[in-house]
Order: C-alpha cells, then structure tokens, then sequence
C-alpha cells in the first residue's frame, strides 16, 4: 500500500466515524460546537500517533493474552503526559481543550488501530495511519459541531448570526444522535457514488 | 508472541514499571511550572475584574475568609500611583449552595467603591467543567449572565435566574438554567465574602445563609428546602 | 455535595477536582432512591451522557446479547467502583500521586474486564460466543473508567458510590435493552438503503434520548 494512501484512506474509505464507526463517546460527548470538536480530533490525533509508534515498537515483545491491557497502559500514560504538559507549557489551549483530555484513553479508535494496525506493522506507517485516522476523526468532528452549532445555537466557529431562534436540542443529547445518524446518511450516499 | 505466566507478568510488569516512571517524571517536570501558571493566571484575573493590569496596580493584601467551610480570598488591589489608592476588591469564591452541570463553579468578582455605593465591576470564570456550547458560555465575553451583574450594585441584586423566580436578576444562558444558577450563587458567595471581610457581616455568620440582609435570608431558606 | 451533582452527572474530567479540594460535604442526606432514578432516567449514562455509546450501537441488535451485555457491565462497573474507590481512598490520596488516576483505574478495569472474560467462558459458553469482541471492549467502555472517575470527583463515600454505579449501569442496560427492542423490528422493516445498519440506529437512539428526556422533572431538581 502506498504511503500517501495510508493517510487518505482514513479520511474517507475508512473514516473512523461514519465508516468504522468508532470512537461514539467522544464524538457525540464534544461536538456541541465545531471549535470543540476540531479541538477534540486534534488531541486525539497526537495521541493515536505517539501510541500507535509506541505500540509498533514494543509490539514483538508483549504476550498476546495482555495485549490489551499492556496497550492500555501505553496509551493511558502518553494521555496523562500529554495533559501534564498542555498544562504547563499551552495553558492557554489547555484551558479549552482541557476537560476533553481524560476522555481519550476511552476512545475505542485508539485502541482498534493499536490493535488493527500499529500491533502488525511498522513504526513508520503506523505513525501515517495515526495521522490518517487522525484527520478523519478531526474532520467528522469538526462537521458534526458545525451541523449542531448551526442548528442548535446559530452559530458557526462561534460566530453567532442566529441567536436565540434555533431548537436547543441539536446541542442537548438527543441532537447529537439525530445528527449523526443524518450525516451518516450523507456520507453513505457519497462513499456508495 | 506466545504467552506464559511468567512472560506475561513480567512483560505487563515492566510496562507499567517504565509508564509509571515516565508519568511520574512529567509530573516532577511540569508541576511547578503548573501551579505557578495557575497563580498567574489568578493574579491577572484579579487585575482583570478591576479593570486594571500588573503594571499599574498591586495586590495589597489576600485576606482569606470563610463560608460554610470554603475559603474566600478577598484581595485589596490598589493602583500603584495615588500613593496607592484603593482601587477595590477582587473576591475568588465558588458556588456552594448550588453546583453547575459539571461540579461547582469558580469566580473572581471584582468589587469597587465609589462614595459608599459599591459596584460589581468585573467578572472572570475562573473554573468550570459546563457543557461546551452550553453552559460553558459563561466564559464568553459579553454573555447574559455577566451583562445582568455588571455594573450593578449588590446590594439590589437578587441572586436568583429569572427563570425560577420574577425577582431573580440573572438572565441565564440559553439551556443552561443549572449552570447560570451556580453562577448567580457563586456572585453570591463572592458578596458574601467581600461584606465578611469588610467587616459588615457578622463575623459568627455562617455561610451565605446567615447574612444579616432579610432579603437575603429569604434567599437562602428557599434554596435549603429545595436541597 | 448537593443532590444537584449526584443527578446531573457531569462529564469525566480531572480538572473540576483541582481547586476544590475543599468541597469535601458528606451525601449521606441524600435518600439513596433519588440516586438511583437519578443514575437510571433522568441522567441516563447512555441517552443523556454519551458514555459507553460503542456498546450501545454493537450489541444492540438482540434483546438476549444486550441484557448479557448489560448484566456484564452492571457487574465489572460495580466491581470497579469498589476496587478504585479504594485504590484512590487508600493509595493515591495518601501517597500524593493522584496524577497516576488514569492509568490506575484503566488497569484496574482492564483486569476485571479479563476476570469476568474467563467466568463467563467457563460458566455460559453460549453467552461468551454472543458477546464475542465486545467482552473485551468493556475495558475501553467509557462508561465504567467514567463512573469510576466521577464517583472520586464528587467525593462519595463508598456506599453511595456503589449504589451510584450500580443504578448507572443499571441504566446501561436499561438502554439497551430498550434499544434491541426497538432494533429487533426494525430489522423487518423496509429502511430506505442509505439508512440501513448504524445511521437508522443512531436516529431511534436520537427519539429514545428525546423521550427520556421527560424524566426530567420526575426527581425534583433544585
């Protein structure tokens, strides 16, 4: 498989979201707005990457029946650095990222390319399908904040040009799944031309 | 890899051995660093509420209080010129009687004094845990809650949203009742803080509850049975 | 703590922890049913907190499979609660190394997860066919590291945490029993192609999450 192909793919052929369908939680959890949903997709971007290079190299000496939780580990400390030092060094980004961190370690994506890719191939594609998979999940996020935003508060990147006319419920819970299941509609109608 | 007993402990072992080190040593790394940015972040916030900066004012004195068992820093900030003249007070408190979606709430509200009459002058969320687009608004500038206490004075204030009560002061954010209610009670714990430390509240008070303003205690006693 | 906390949720940052450390108040006042409705209707894990979402769409096509589900995470989310509540009591707090919370408790469930995966194999082979991939994905379910981490931040002794997890995977299961109800006629029904599978399902999850939210007024919210 070609390079270029490894991080394409993840975008539309094998989109985390509308295709693997993984990784709901935080996908429904932060898309209220599109900037907390971009914020989202990035975060989790560098964390995919770094745990999918980790995992990749450590891969040939973990005995398969604690594959699982050895990844988890992996990934739940390249989690908590990451927060430590957004911390510290970016509060300023920290501080409208910050509550989204900790939900990572439980995104079902960073675990499934662990265990679908990173645990059977290189350190070098397993970076690019981290950056694949990666831009995926920040471009489904980022579209489905947009949708919510703009349906439920009338608003796009935090523009507002609507306010206070539009159903609140696009934000509230149920919106998220109704959203979603449309733009899933959408994406299949396209991927299947 | 195949899996023995003694691989598999070993190999689980080691990872969480080199894991833990690893988090562990970021820890040591960056955690003065983080709580030395949240002091900043702190100190410019009780500039900020006085509508002032670090070049041309200084913190006075942190004077901490308590209300039902939560500190309140009461911070007399003065300019640096005027042979410090006293510009006003910012007050860090939390919500206590009502808590927003994600945990409680965390202001620094500022205070000024113009011939007696005393002012809300400024507001800064300090922490919040609200839902995005949602509750989480109350940072924005300019959002309802804030345009309903700016500029104000406290004492004519009802610390209530509108939507429970017709007296209440508060607009609340748009969906977000629970969390504007914690912010109205966190402004509350502020006043409360800032009249405790003045001097003006009896000093056996206890709690936001025990302020001597009657309206006040009406207040509170609705917000007890609603507990 | 007020009641308001207990039954609003919140979501399963660290952050609200820093800066309130003194919030320390006890929730024993708290009638344990208030709780329990709270966890299961009004704030349902699923339909209003987006945890545990992947579950909720992948086993929901029985009723059977997802009441298996549902019984499995009800008892690893109960078992964890007890275990981290500990740990964190015990361990963390009292060797400052509350940072180390994250790994701890995903370990903690990863075990369990694993405990449960060799009961079940053991006691229902049939049940274990059906669950097939997902046993393991309980570990990354955010649900249970979720309830975990929320019970620490609202400071709950050990018995209302119990309580609290039990009646929110309570509502897990809940959900999705419900929602293999609802997927079972589906499956005989005419759905438009474009529709079929995930994207009819995440819509009937919308109106179900739309219908729960008239529990809200069934606890008295302050």
């Amino acid at each position: 498989m070609g390079k270029l192909q490894l991080i394409t793919r993840g975008i539309l052929k094998e989109n985390p979201t509308f295709a693997l369908v993984l990784g709901m939680c935080p996908t429904l959890g932060v898309t209220s707005t599109a900037i907390n949903g971009m914020g989202m997709g990035v975060a989790t971007m560098a964390v995919l990457i770094l745990s999918n290079m980790a995992i990749s190299l450590i891969k040939n000496v973990i005995p398969d029946k604690v594959r699982i939780p050895a990844f988890i580990v992996v990934i739940a400390s390249f989690v908590t650095i990451i927060e430590m030092l957004m911390k510290a060094y970016i509060p300023a980004l920290y501080a409208s990222l910050g509550v989204f961190i900790p939900l990572i370690v439980v995104n079902c994506i960073i675990l499934g390319r662990a265990e679908a890719f990173a645990s059977k191939n290189g350190v070098f594609d397993s970076a690019l399908d981290g950056v694949g998979i990666g831009l995926g999940f920040t471009f489904s996020l980022t579209a489905i904040g947009a949708a919510r935003e703009i349906l439920g508060s009338g608003a796009i990147f935090g523009v507002t040009f609507a306010s206070d006319v539009m159903p609140l419920l696009f934000i509230l819970a149920p919106g998220g799944f109704l959203v979603l299941g449309y733009l899933m509609v959408v994406f299949n109608k396209i991927a299947k031309r | 890899m195949k899996s023995s007993l003694k691989n598999m402990v070993l190999v689980l072992f080691t990872i969480t051995a080199v894991s833990a080190l690893l988090v562990g040593l970021v820890n040591n790394i960056t955690k003065d660093v983080i709580a030395q940015t949240e002091v900043q972040a702190k100190n410019e916030a009780k500039f900020k509420v006085l509508n002032t900066t670090a070049n041309e004012a200084v913190v006075l004195v942190d004077e901490v209080t308590k209300i039902s068992d939560f500190e309140i820093v009461v911070s007399t900030v003065a300019a640096k010129e005027d042979n410090n003249r006293i510009l006003g007070y910012a007050v860090e408190a939390p919500s206590i009687t009502k808590s927003g979606y994600g945990g409680r709430i965390k202001l620094m509200v500022g205070f000024a004094e113009v011939e007696g009459v005393v002012t809300l002058c400024g507001v800064e969320v300090l922490s919040q845990n609200e839902t995005p687009g949602l509750g989480a608004n109350m940072t924005k500038e300019g959002n309802a809650l804030e345009k309903s206490m700016l500029g104000k004075n406290p004492d004519e204030l009802s610390f209530k949203v509108k939507k429970d009560d017709a007296n209440g002061s508060f607009d609340s954010l748009t969906g977000s009742t629970i969390s504007s209610r914690a912010y109205a009670n966190a402004v509350e714990t502020a006043y409360a803080g800032y009249l405790k430390a003045k001097g003006l509240l009896d000093a056996n008070a206890e709690g936001v509850s025990g302020a001597t303003n009657t309206e006040w205690n009406e207040d509170n006693n609705v917000t007890e049975e609603e507990k | 703590m007020s009641i308001l906390t207990i039954l609003t949720g919140g979501n399963i940052s660290q952050s609200v922890l820093d800066g309130f450390a003194s919030g320390v108040v006890s929730v024993q006042e708290i009638s344990i049913i208030a709780i329990v409705i709270g966890a299961i209707f009004v704030n349902n894990v699923v339909l209003s907190q987006f945890l545990g979402i992947c579950p909720f769409l992948g086993v929901s096509s029985k009723v059977n499979t997802s009441l298996g589900m549902g019984m499995a995470v009800t008892f690893v989310m109960a078992l964890a609660s007890i275990v981290t509540w500990c740990l964190q009591t015990y361990i963390l707090v009292p060797f400052g190394i509350e940072y180390m919370q994250t790994i701890v408790f995903i370990l903690v469930i990863a075990a369990l997860v694993q405990m449960v995966e060799i009961v079940l194999k053991k006691v229902s082979p049939a049940l274990y066919q059906a669950l097939g991939i997902f046993l393991p994905l309980i570990t990354t379910n955010c649900a249970v590291l979720g309830v975990a981490i929320l019970m620490v931040q609202k400071n709950m002794d050990l018995l209302t945490g119990v309580v609290y997890s039990t009646a929110t995977a309570l509502g897990f299961a809940l959900a999705l029993v419900l929602f293999a109800g609802i997927r079972e006629r589906l499956e005989i029904e005419d759905v438009p192609s474009a529709f079929r599978g995930v994207p009819i399902a995440l819509i009937t999850a919308g109106l179900l999450a739309m219908a729960f939210m008239g529990f809200a007024n069934v606890v008295p919210l302050p």
